[in-house]
């Protein structure tokens, strides 16, 4: 009795440190995100370079997290909700670092668009809101994480619609700029690119909500119309 | 203790003393029966008891229902006056926790307690707004997992915490943060959270303001240097000397006028209490007004619009030389053919001057910096156009001294209007 107990005990200890690694993880895209916007909004180039050398903790942390996801199945052969916490980590820090990598995309279109010597000027606004909407998203999505917190899960899963949709409205707003005077074209391309980025990023968020739904409730509700309670 | 015992044996003898003539008369198990009930009397009375002390330890409550028979009243009595003790003792306990925790929420700082493994065991409702936290279900939740940026997980996980750590919020815009942990108890640790946003901003503004006046300054030195340096090395025919000598006349009076403003805000900053002499309005206005048509050159149009029966009390220099800092401005932002309106106003409440126009107009991250010393919104622009950077500077301070507010409002494309409020005490000569 007593040394299950003791067993068991470490096996949660185990369970609560992969999680806090996660966040941590969850942590560092966010700081990678914003950085990335502030990156867009200032102009400034140079942190770029701490944006892409972040990107390589990440992807450590990454390996990390996934060797003691195998350790733990293959030491404790874990069963119903941690067994499901398992594997829901396993897909949250993948997803997590694609939002680093669209990140890094990001600050390198801007690194782009400002060495070549244009400004973003006009659309600065329209981005600059679908960057923040996404950003949000990834910090709610997280949170909920943090809190195995269903309802919040679902409200980030519906913000993702949004996000579309603006993604959406500033495309063809470019499309516009670009068939009026072709000498944007090649800022309005870049810029795409980074609307793109950041619409991703939401994409992973609404991943990421996705499975803390997975670990709570035991429902897989990706690619289904079913809505998370 | 010794009485009760001598009692119940005084019982059980009283039941012999019955039983003996009873056996001796009657019959043997007579004589025996009467002893047996005396003493099953005396048990009956125990057990009775006894079972009133079994059922209250189940659940011990204080009221008067706790009252015992005989040997067993004392018993009760001092268990009874135990536990009210003890009741009493863990309401007041109760009601010092609560104190604590009350003046830790009346805090203005937000304050965390963390155990060991730095989960959260209190937070307060400030460090709960500053933070994102929800005491209710974050209990017990590492804090890592929620204030997940990467400098305070360092910060939290180093040893050193002689200072403490200055971040920006993610949740709360713009809000900066110091963050100090405190270890306290053997392994146990307290954040301590203060909103230095204000001192930040501080901070940056003194920054800026040193490294601004040395760029101002600068950027005309160095056009005059270099053309020092050409008109020294290389002969130059005089049409081109006067060019270049022209230019550098430009740039000193560029320096001057920055000098002269610079010097002008510290006076203003140094200087006693403005006059209380009533200002001539009409006066006023109207060299305002030839001032602008002036600066314009015909380019624009220029209205006054004035109900024209009241003065201001104040010092007529600093204020003629706010508002015409705002009219410059108009007719410097606004495009040819556009218009700028002058209007005076003036009521019981207060009066209002301002300046209204149809120039490019000020997107509205700017505004709430537009009074800060060499805050530029479009650097190039507003330098072609003659400003030092530091006009809006000198009328939010020659303003402040009369008590008016500056009111800004913007619209990007369509135009702007800044209005100088003051209060009922400054307007003279109100019919």
């Amino acid at each position: 009795m007593n040394e299950s107990q003791h067993l068991s005990s470490q096996f949660d200890e185990e369970l609560s440190r992969l999680r806090t690694h996660v966040l941590q993880m969850g942590g560092l895209v966010e700081t990678q995100v914003s950085a990335a916007i502030e990156a867009y909004s200032t102009g400034e180039v140079a942190s770029v370079k701490t944006i892409v050398e972040t990107d390589r903790k990440v992807n450590d942390l990454e390996k990390a997290i996934d060797d003691d996801c195998a350790h733990i199945i293959a030491k404790r052969q874990p069963t119903a909700s941690d067994l499901r916490l398992i594997l829901g980590i396993s897909k949250i820090v993948t997803d997590l670092e694609r939002a680093g990598d669209e990140a890094k995309k990001i600050a390198k279109g801007v690194r782009r668009i400002y060495e070549n010597g244009h400004l973003p000027g006009q659309y600065g606004v329209g981005i600059r809101h679908l960057a923040e909407a996404a950003l949000v998203m990834i910090r709610r999505a997280l949170d909920a994480f943090a809190r195995l917190d269903t309802p919040q899960a679902a409200d980030v899963i519906k913000a993702d619609t949004d996000v579309d949709a603006e993604f959406k409205s500033i495309i063809r707003q470019l499309i516009t700029h670009m068939m009026e005077d072709p000498r944007t074209i090649t800022t309005s391309i870049d810029i795409i690119w980074i609307a793109r980025a950041i619409e991703r990023i939401g994409d992973h968020a609404k991943n990421i909500s996705e499975q803390v739904v997975y670990v709570v409730e035991g429902r897989d509700i990706r690619h289904t119309k079913e809505k998370a309670q | 203790m010794s009485s009760q015992i001598i009692r119940a044996l005084l019982l059980a003898l009283l039941s012999a003393v019955i039983a003996l003539p009873v056996g001796y008369f009657v019959a043997h198990w007579a004589g025996w029966t009467v002893v047996c009930i005396g003493l099953g009397l005396q048990m009956v009375f125990h057990f009775r008891n006894f079972a009133r002390l079994d059922r209250w330890s189940h659940r011990p409550v204080v009221d008067a229902s706790l009252e015992g028979e005989g040997a067993w009243d004392g018993i009760f009595g001092r268990l009874y006056r135990h536990e009210k003790d003890l009741r009493e003792q863990i309401a007041q306990r109760d009601q010092e926790i609560g104190m604590l925790i009350a003046a830790g929420q009346a805090l203005t700082d937000g304050v965390v307690l963390l155990d060991a493994h730095n989960q959260i065991l209190f937070c307060n409702t400030m460090a709960e707004s500053q933070l994102g936290l929800v005491i209710r279900t974050d209990r017990g939740q590492p804090v890592v997992n929620l204030v997940r940026q990467p400098e305070f997980v360092a910060y939290l996980e180093g040893s050193d915490y002689s200072r403490p750590l200055t971040m920006r919020s993610e949740r709360r815009d713009d809000r900066v943060f110091s963050v100090h942990v405190i270890p306290y108890a053997g392994d146990r640790r307290l954040m301590q959270v203060k909103d230095v946003t204000q001192t930040d901003r501080l901070d940056q503004m003194r920054r800026d303001f040193v490294a601004n006046v040395s760029h101002e300054l600068r950027t005309p030195l160095t056009v005059l240097a270099g053309f020092l340096e050409t008109l020294q090395e290389i002969e130059v025919d005089r049409d081109e000397q006067q060019r270049y000598l022209q230019m550098m006349a430009d740039q000193s009076k560029r320096m001057q006028s920055i000098v002269q403003d610079l010097l002008t805000l510290s006076s203003i900053e140094s200087a006693p209490p403005p006059d209380n002499e009533p200002v001539d309005m009409v006066n006023l206005l109207d060299k305002l007004r030839r001032d602008a048509e002036a600066l314009s050159a015909g380019r624009h149009t220029i209205v006054v619009e004035s109900d024209g029966h009241a003065d201001l009390r104040g010092s007529e220099p600093e204020l003629v030389s706010a508002f015409g800092n705002l009219v410059a401005n108009a007719v410097r932002y606004t495009p040819a053919g556009g218009t700028v309106t002058l209007s005076w106003k003036a009521t019981t409440q207060g009066a209002e001057f301002a300046v209204q126009d149809t120039g490019i107009g000020i997107d509205a991250k700017h505004i709430p910096r537009l009074t800060e010393r060499f805050y530029r919104v479009d650097r190039g622009r507003s330098r072609d156009v003659g400003g030092t950077g530091l006009g809006l500077a000198i009328v939010k301070h020659s303003l402040n001294r009369h008590q008016a507010q500056l009111d800004i409002k913007s619209t990007p494309g369509v135009g702007s209007r800044f209005a100088a409020k003051f209060p009922a005490n400054r307007v003279a000569g109100l019919h």
